[in-house]
């Protein structure tokens, strides 16, 4: 054997090897910068101001309050519209569509939506709500998160069905149960955990998206619970707070950064902790 | 033979077709009343393909088709006037791998039982405890109707599916190799029910195991790419056979 | 015991009955395929809004929009290509950065990482992917455009003062902010996303390929190099493209870094904008009748130009799906 040319292979692999590890280092460690500097930042700001007070004028204390219960409304208002409209159209792809044309269309369009530049979405709900109600509110803030939700929630239960083996449906068939009733009460309930797990995936998605609430839920600096008018919500809050010049602001902004991230993280991994549970099984 | 009487299902003429490939070919057999009738034959013979068509569940997949006739008590089965659904409740199918809903173990019973709510909620434990009895499950279940199906052995699995099926009292019960994926002890319990169940059922088996053929059946379909080589009586195919081919097969000689 | 003559109850409901479950299951049906064209519906509707709301500068500036540089809302002349450019130079700088560092994270993962760290490792990837961009835009203005400003800048504007090409590519004032800090940006932010797909994408190849190559004395980067890497390139490709989709559209991360100045230098240094940081900047204080339809004719080319690229993005990852499903 070459052994001149062997030394030379095993240089090469023990080069790019390290490269790869040098890459992993790198790359890691800029997000442990980033989530280092937001848990600092972010924790020093934290009191219990945060959670009774709305947001303040610049130069006086406040809190997020106002902020997060905007949040929250917008995105349950987005789940419960989503969510629905997503695992229908989900269970037509994996049920009834499965080798149609339309689904092959349906398929392709939801998966260009699932990663389409966000702000567009808002300037489409701008257009087709607010322009036509007149004004900002939270349900077109809500609309504009659906726009985001049911793209995900189509394609995991899309692909949580497929998991499905088809003796069990035909099992179910065989005795004689319609389409229906087949896949609401055998199909749908195998693949529970893992279309819960996409709804789960999914707000989290939405927890933390700043542009298509801009143009349709605007923001508000008082406590407002109506849902007709702009409502505040935690990513433009700090949006806004950020981009100015005053400390405060910017101290909060850390804050709610903080407050995001964390039910980020949260909702994710409990998603995962269902996906594993259910792999288990 | 027996007279035109006994005979529950007639099979006339009957092919069938995945897209362009024809893979059954003017298949003609009768499968008799409370008698238990095999098909047998190497893998690709169509034996499967021809049970999936006694209960038409091939119709959820496009591109697949049957021509013939299969008359079910002098109606025709393949007939697009009968409403599907009616009909599959009156065949029964236990599939290779058991597939137990997810659900508990008497869910699992009910769940045919109140397709059309035609069976009061009163009448439903009687019922499953029935089924069950009649699958060889009552006893080691009685206890926990309210686990999950998926809790259970292979083998109890599997009765679970039989006792299912069974639950709706239906006319045909239709087995595709219901012991391939089960442990020897849990075959033979299968096989004994099968005995059992043959006095109220008509029953067809797909079996790749010819001493289960031999074993359990009354008739015997000896199947080779789409056609019926020979039927019979199945002491007489596996002891006398008239075809060579059958001999072949029976033998080992291929397959 | 329960008296249970041979009787087929269950095969012969009343006949409203049997109506009833019929129609609720022609029900369902329409139901799921309704909300499956709710979807379709929702895409046409962005194209269609999108070119309603920008008529009015499609028609005003016509093509040359997309290569006119200037932006003036007084005299109410826009052009995209200010914007234009900087999206694209934004995602070509984050691609740049983040395909190898991504690649690499990824080679790590599946080859190099002991077991037990495995699992924590890439679920700790696949958590950053799913961090929201806003996070990354506010530590990106706060913390790390001081530090471009005020330490790295100056000295990189000092490295390259005398040499042609790269002087004026690197030109001062340090700002901080600006394309190249915002390319940094979606470069980090990127790169969780591209290791979580390739990552997928590698351990799609079948073990039976790698075990084939190693039991002919190949290294590992042989293996990776020549089995794995050719046998999940349209995988690879498809998943850089559909990062770069998502960095193209991009606006929370870029819009605070960017600098929001509506020209075009030849320093990567120096400010500028990105489509969506203009539309996110400027949208809701757009007044006059060409101020708003021009922002909305930017947010259609965006729309447009990510539609193409997710489009061959899936494509390419489809081949690779095709590709894994063949018998070898």
């Amino acid at each position: 054997m070459n052994s001149g040319y062997y030394f030379r292979r095993r240089l090469r692999n023990r080069f790019f090897l390290s490269l790869s590890v040098v890459a992993t280092a790198f790359g890691l460690s800029w997000l442990a910068l980033i989530l280092g500097t937001l848990l600092y930042e972010g924790f020093s700001s934290i009191d219990l101001g945060l959670f009774i007070q709305s947001t303040p004028p610049p130069g006086s204390m406040g809190g997020l309050l106002n902020a997060i219960l905007g949040s929250l409304m917008m995105s349950s208002f987005a789940v419960l519209i989503g969510t629905p409209l997503g695992i229908f159209a989900g269970t037509y792809l994996a049920e009834y569509g499965r080798h149609t044309k339309l689904a092959t269309v349906v398929r392709f369009v939801n998966d260009i939506l699932l990663s389409a530049p966000s702000i567009v979405l808002g300037l489409f709900i701008y257009d087709v709500m607010v322009l036509t109600m007149g004004h900002f509110s939270a349900w077109a803030g809500g609309v504009a998160l659906a726009v985001i939700v049911i793209p995900v929630v189509v394609r995991t239960t899309e692909n949580m069905l497929l998991l499905i083996p088809n003796t069990l449906r035909e099992a179910a068939v065989a005795l004689g149960a319609p389409r229906s009733h087949v896949i609401q009460q055998v199909t749908w309930r195998a693949a529970r955990a893992g279309i819960v797990t996409g709804v789960l995936l999914a707000i989290a998605r939405i927890s933390g998206e700043t542009a298509p609430l801009l143009f349709t839920a605007l923001n508000n600096q008082f406590f407002s619970l109506n849902p007709n008018a702009p409502m505040a919500s935690l990513p433009v809050a700090i949006f806004q707070m950020a981009m100015s010049p005053y400390a405060d602001w910017h101290r909060l902004a850390w804050s709610g950064a903080l407050l995001i991230t964390l039910a980020v993280l949260v909702l994710s991994i409990t998603a995962r902790v269902l996906e594993a549970r259910t792999d288990r099984s | 033979m027996a007279e035109n009487g006994a005979v529950k299902v007639a099979i006339n003429g009957l092919s069938f077709y995945y897209g362009g490939f024809q893979a059954l070919n003017n298949i003609t057999l009768p499968l008799y009343r409370n008698k238990v009738t095999a098909f047998i034959g190497p893998s690709g013979c169509g034996k499967s393909t021809l049970l999936r068509v006694l209960n038409r569940i091939y119709e959820l997949y496009p591109n697949q088709r049957a021509e013939g006739e299969v008359m079910l008590d002098g109606e025709n089965m393949l007939s697009g006037k009968l409403d599907l659904n009616q009909l599959r409740a009156k065949v029964g199918m236990v599939f290779q791998k058991p597939t137990p809903f997810p659900m508990t173990i008497f869910d699992n019973i009910a769940f045919g039982l109140q397709l059309n709510k035609s069976v009061p909620r009163a009448a439903l434990e009687g019922r499953a405890e029935h089924a069950l009895r009649r699958a060889a499950l009552w006893d080691e279940v009685k206890d926990k109707l309210n686990a999950s199906g998926t809790s259970l052995s292979g083998g109890q699995q599997q009765r679970l599916c039989i006792a299912r099926s069974v639950a709706i009292k239906p006319e045909l019960i239709l087995l595709d190799e219901p012991c391939s994926a089960l442990d020897p002890i849990s075959t033979a319990k299968i096989e004994e029910l099968i005995s059992e169940l043959c006095e109220d059922y008509t029953i067809t088996i797909v079996t790749h195991n010819m001493q289960q053929a031999s074993r359990v059946s009354d008739y015997t379909a000896f199947m080779f790419l789409g056609e019926v080589i020979e039927f019979g009586e199945t002491e007489k195919i596996f002891t006398t056979p008239s075809n060579k081919r059958t001999e072949d097969y029976i033998t080992g000689r291929f397959g | 015991m329960v008296d249970l003559a041979l009787s087929h109850d269950v095969t012969s409901p009343s006949s409203a009955r049997l109506r009833s479950s019929y129609r609720n299951d022609r029900l369902f049906h329409r139901l799921t395929l309704g909300c499956a064209v709710v979807v379709v519906a929702m895409f046409v509707g962005i194209i269609w809004s999108l070119t309603a709301g920008a008529w009015p500068a499609i028609r005003a500036f016509g093509l040359p929009f997309l290569w006119t540089e200037a932006w003036n809302p007084v005299t109410e002349k826009f052009g995209a290509l200010a914007p234009i450019y900087g999206t694209l130079v934004t995602s070509a700088i984050a691609m740049l950065f983040a395909v190898p560092i991504g690649i690499g994270i990824a080679i790590f993962l599946t080859e190099l990482c002991p077991r037990p760290l495995r699992r924590p490792i890439g679920i700790a990837v696949e958590l950053l992917a799913g961090i929201p961009s806003i996070i990354y835009g506010i530590w990106g203005l706060f913390v790390l455009a001081p530090v471009l400003q005020q330490s790295v800048m100056p000295r990189v504007i000092g490295t390259f003062a005398g040499i042609p090409v790269l002087s004026s590519l690197f030109a001062g004032p340090p700002y901080g902010i600006g394309i190249f800090t915002a390319g940094l940006i979606l470069a980090i932010m990127t790169l969780p996303f591209i290791s979580a797909i390739t990552r997928d994408v590698f351990e799609a190849v079948p073990p039976v390929l790698k075990e084939a190559a190693y039991g002919l004395g190949a290294t590992t980067w042989e293996v990776l190099w020549n089995v794995v890497l050719p046998y999940t390139r349209a995988g690879v490709v498809g998943g850089v493209m559909l990062a770069l989709g998502r960095a193209l559209g991009e606006t929370m991360a870029v819009t605070f870094v960017i600098g929001n100045a509506h020209r075009i230098a030849t320093s990567l240094l120096a400010p500028g904008t990105t489509i969506s940081a203009a539309i996110a900047n400027e949208f809701t204080e757009a007044i006059g009748d060409l101020y708003g339809p021009a922002l909305i004719e930017l947010g259609l080319i965006l729309f447009l130009v990510t539609v193409v690229v997710l489009a061959v993005a899936q494509l390419m990852l489809h081949r690779l799906e095709l590709r894994a499903g063949e018998r070898p």
